[in-house]
C-alpha cells in the first residue's frame, strides 16, 4: 500500500510536467504581446514602453529559453511575479485560494449532508412520491448547468425577494448563493449514486442472513446495508471535488467572488503569463491528488479490492 | 438467414400458426426506446429545435423575423408581451429587445443554429477520430495501443474545462480564431478536449470482444483485419458510442455556452445563448428577460438531450437500467 501510494505520487511529476509544457507553450502560441491586452484600444501603450516591460518580464527571449527559465525558477518555488499586479504570483494565489477552499467545502458538506439522507430515504421507500421528488431532483440537477441555475436564484433570490446579496463574498449572507448553486450539482449526482449503491446493498445475501438471523430492521439498514452501500460513495467524492475545484471558476465569475477561479479567468483574458501557469499547475495538482485519493480510499474501504498490483 | 426466416413463416403461415414476426437487436431496441415517454419528449423537443435551426434563415429572408443583428436606437430593452409593463408591440418584439434595440426573439431562434452547430460538428469528428484510433490501438494492440494510452493520460491530466478555456483564450486571435465568428476555432476545441474519453471507451470494448470466438471464426476463414474491424467489431460496439455521443451533444453545447457566457466562446455581435446571457448580464437589474430566456432555452435543450441519452442508455441495454 504505502509502495503504491509513493509510485503514484512519483507519477505526479511527469504528469505536471507535461501539464507545464503544454500549457505554457499554449499560452505564448497567442499572437502579439501581453502587453497590447493591458491597455485599452483608445490608449496603447508606445511602442518601446511595451519593449522595456517585455525585456523587464523577459517574454522579448525565445519561448524555449523562457520555458526552461520558469523551470528553475519553479525548482526554487519562485512562480513568478504578475505582469498584471506587479506582485508574486504566490503571493496572489494565496490571497484567492483560500476564498476558493472555503467556497468549496462549503458546498462539498452541504452536498452531503443533504444527497445522503435523500439517497438513503429514497431507497429505503423505493418507488415512492419522495423516491421519485428525489430522481426528478437528481436529472435535473445533473442536467442544468451550474451557472443557468445560478442565473435563476439570483433572480428568484437576489432581484425578486431581495433575500440575499450576490455581488462579492465578504459577509456570510453573501456565502450562501454560491455554496448552494457550486453545491447542486454534486449533491444531484451523490443522491443518484447512494440511491443506486442502496438499492444494489440492500439485495445482497449477507443483507438476508442479517434479517433471518433476527436483527433489528435499524441494525440491519445502518450495519449491514449502508455500511457496503457508502463504498461507491466514498468512490464518488473524489470525482465530485474535482468538479467542486472547476465548478467554482463558474461560479466564482457568476459571483464576483475574489478566489482562484476569477484569478484564472482573468488571467488568461490579460495574458497574465506567470498567473495562468501558476494557477493552472495548481488546478491539476488538487485534481490529481482528488482522483489518486479515490484510489487509496477505495483499496482501505473495500477489501475486495487490492490495489497495488 | 433471411431465407430461413421466410421459410419458417411460410411453413407457420399453412400450418395456420402465429408467429410473432422477427425483429433484429436494432428494432428491438427501437421499440424500446419508444416506450420510454421522456425519451419521446426529449425527441420532439430535440426535433423542434432542428427544425428552427433549419427554417430561421428563410424566415429573416421573408422578414417574418427580423435580423437578430439589427439595432433599433428608440426600442431598447423592451419587456416581452406578458409582463405588466410592456408597451404592447406584440407584433414588433414578442418577447422584447436587448439593451441594443435588438429582437429577443430573433437572436433566440438564430441561437439554435449555434447550438446545433456545436452540438452535432464537434461530436462528428469525435466519432470518427475515436472510433478509428480506438478500434485500430484496441485492435493491434503493440505500439499503436502505447502511443494512444500514452496521449489519454496526458490529455486526462487536463481538467477539460481549464483546457478548453486556455485553448479558446490564446488562440481566439489567430486566424484560425477569426473563421466563422469564433466557430470553427470551438468545434476544434471541443472535439481535441473531448476524443480521448470516446477512444479509450472503444479501445476497452474492443478488447474484451477480440478474444471471442465469432472474431476468431472471421480470422481462421481469412478475413483482413480491415473487414473485421468494421463488420465484426464495429457493430458490436456500436450500443455504448451511441450512448456515449448522445451525452457528447448536449456537452459540446453547454461547454460553447460556457465559453459564450465568459466572453472568450463565440464573437459577438453573432448570436448565441451564452453570448446573450453575457450581454444581458450588464443589465440583469433593469429587466431579467434578456437574461431569463436564453438560460431556459438552454435548460430546454439540455434535459431534452439528457430524457433522450437516459432512453438509449436503457434502450440499447437493459442490464443497465438503473
Amino acid at each position: 500500500m504505502l509502495k503504491y501510494t509513493i509510485r503514484r505520487l512519483l507519477l505526479l511529476i511527469p504528469t505536471m510536467f507535461f501539464v507545464a509544457v503544454i500549457v505554457f507553450f499554449l499560452a505564448h502560441a497567442a499572437p502579439g504581446s501581453p502587453f497590447d491586452a493591458k491597455s485599452n484600444a483608445d490608449k496603447p501603450l508606445p511602442q518601446e514602453t511595451i519593449a522595456r516591460l517585455e525585456r523587464l518580464y523577459g517574454v522579448d527571449r525565445p519561448v524555449g529559453e523562457q520555458f526552461l527559465l520558469y523551470l528553475n525558477n519553479v525548482a526554487h518555488f519562485d512562480f513568478g511575479t504578475s505582469f498584471q499586479r506587479n506582485r508574486p504570483v504566490s503571493d496572489i494565489i494565496g490571497q484567492g485560494f483560500p476564498v476558493s477552499a472555503q467556497l468549496g467545502v462549503q458546498a462539498l458538506l452541504v452536498a452531503l449532508a443533504l444527497s445522503l439522507p435523500l439517497g438513503v430515504i429514497s431507497a429505503l421507500r423505493q418507488n415512492s412520491l419522495i423516491d421519485y421528488g428525489s430522481l426528478l431532483f437528481a436529472t435535473v440537477g445533473t442536467t442544468i448547468p451550474s451557472f443557468v441555475v445560478g442565473i435563476f436564484f439570483i433572480y428568484i433570490f437576489g432581484v425578486w425577494f431581495h433575500v440575499f446579496p450576490f455581488v462579492g463574498w465578504s459577509t456570510p449572507s453573501h456565502w450562501v448563493l454560491p455554496t448552494v448553486i457550486l453545491a447542486l450539482g454534486p449533491m444531484a449526482f451523490l443522491t443518484r449514486i447512494t440511491r443506486a449503491s442502496m438499492l444494489e446493498a440492500i439485495r445482497q445475501d449477507y443483507v438476508r442472513t442479517a434479517r433471518a438471523k433476527g436483527l433489528r430492521e435499524q441494525v440491519v439498514i445502518v450495519a449491514h446495508v449502508m455500511k457496503n452501500a457508502m463504498i461507491p460513495v466514498a468512490t464518488i467524492i473524489g470525482p465530485a471535488t474535482a468538479g467542486l475545484i472547476t465548478g467554482s471558476i463558474i461560479i466564482e465569475q457568476l459571483f464576483t467572488i475574489p478566489g482562484m477561479g476569477r484569478l484564472f479567468l482573468t488571467s488568461i483574458i490579460a495574458r497574465d503569463y506567470p498567473v495562468i501557469m501558476g494557477t493552472y499547475l495548481l488546478y491539476a495538482f488538487l485534481i490529481a491528488v482528488a482522483n489518486l485519493s479515490v484510489d487509496l480510499v477505495y483499496g482501505m474501504l473495500d477489501p475486495r479490492i487490492k490495489v497495488g498490483r | 438467414m433471411a431465407t430461413t426466416a421466410a421459410t419458417a413463416q411460410e411453413r407457420a403461415a399453412e400450418l395456420n400458426v402465429l408467429v410473432r414476426k422477427q425483429r433484429s437487436l436494432w428494432q428491438d431496441a427501437w421499440y424500446r426506446l419508444l416506450r420510454n415517454k421522456a425519451a419521446i419528449v426529449g425527441m420532439v423537443v430535440i426535433a423542434l429545435f432542428m427544425i428552427t435551426a433549419a427554417i430561421v434563415p428563410t424566415l429573416t429572408d421573408l422578414h417574418i423575423l427580423k435580423s437578430p443583428t439589427l439595432q433599433d436606437g428608440p426600442h431598447q430593452l423592451m419587456e416581452p408581451f406578458w409582463t405588466p409593463n410592456t408597451q404592447y408591440h406584440f407584433s414588433a418584439y414578442p418577447l422584447g429587445s436587448d439593451q441594443l434595440g435588438r429582437d429577443i426573439l430573433s437572436r433566440l431562434l438564430w441561437s439554435t443554429r449555434i447550438s446545433m452547430l456545436v452540438g452535432f460538428v464537434p461530436v462528428a469528428i469525435i466519432f470518427m477520430l475515436g472510433v478509428t484510433i480506438g478500434l485500430s490501438a484496441g485492435y493491434f494492440g503493440g505500439w499503436v495501443d502505447q502511443i494512444l494510452m500514452r496521449i489519454t493520460d496526458v490529455i486526462y491530466a487536463f481538467p477539460d474545462l481549464l483546457f478548453l478555456f486556455i485553448i479558446m483564450a490564446t488562440l481566439r486571435n489567430t486566424a484560425l480564431g477569426d473563421l466563422q465568428g469564433g466557430l470553427l476555432l470551438i468545434f476544434v476545441a471541443i472535439a481535441i478536449v473531448n476524443w480521448v474519453g470516446l477512444a479509450r471507451l472503444v479501445r476497452g470494448q474492443v478488447l474484451s470482444l477480440k478474444e471471442r470466438e465469432f472474431i476468431e471464426a472471421a480470422r481462421s476463414i481469412g478475413a483482413p483485419s480491415t473487414r473485421i474491424m468494421s463488420r465484426h467489431l464495429f457493430p458490436n460496439i456500436l450500443a455504448p458510442v451511441i450512448v456515449s455521443v448522445a451525452f457528447g451533444i448536449p456537452n459540446a453545447m453547454l461547454a460553447e455556452a460556457t465559453l459564450s457566457f465568459f466572453g472568450i466562446g463565440i464573437r459577438p455581435p453573432t448570436a448565441s445563448w451564452g453570448v446573450m446571457i453575457n450581454e444581458g448580464f450588464v443589465v440583469f437589474s433593469a429587466t431579467p428577460w434578456p437574461v431569463l430566456l436564453p438560460a431556459l432555452s438552454i435548460s430546454l435543450v439540455m434535459l431534452a438531450f439528457t430524457f433522450l441519452g437516459d432512453g438509449l442508455r436503457d434502450a440499447l441495454d437493459p442490464r443497465m437500467k438503473t
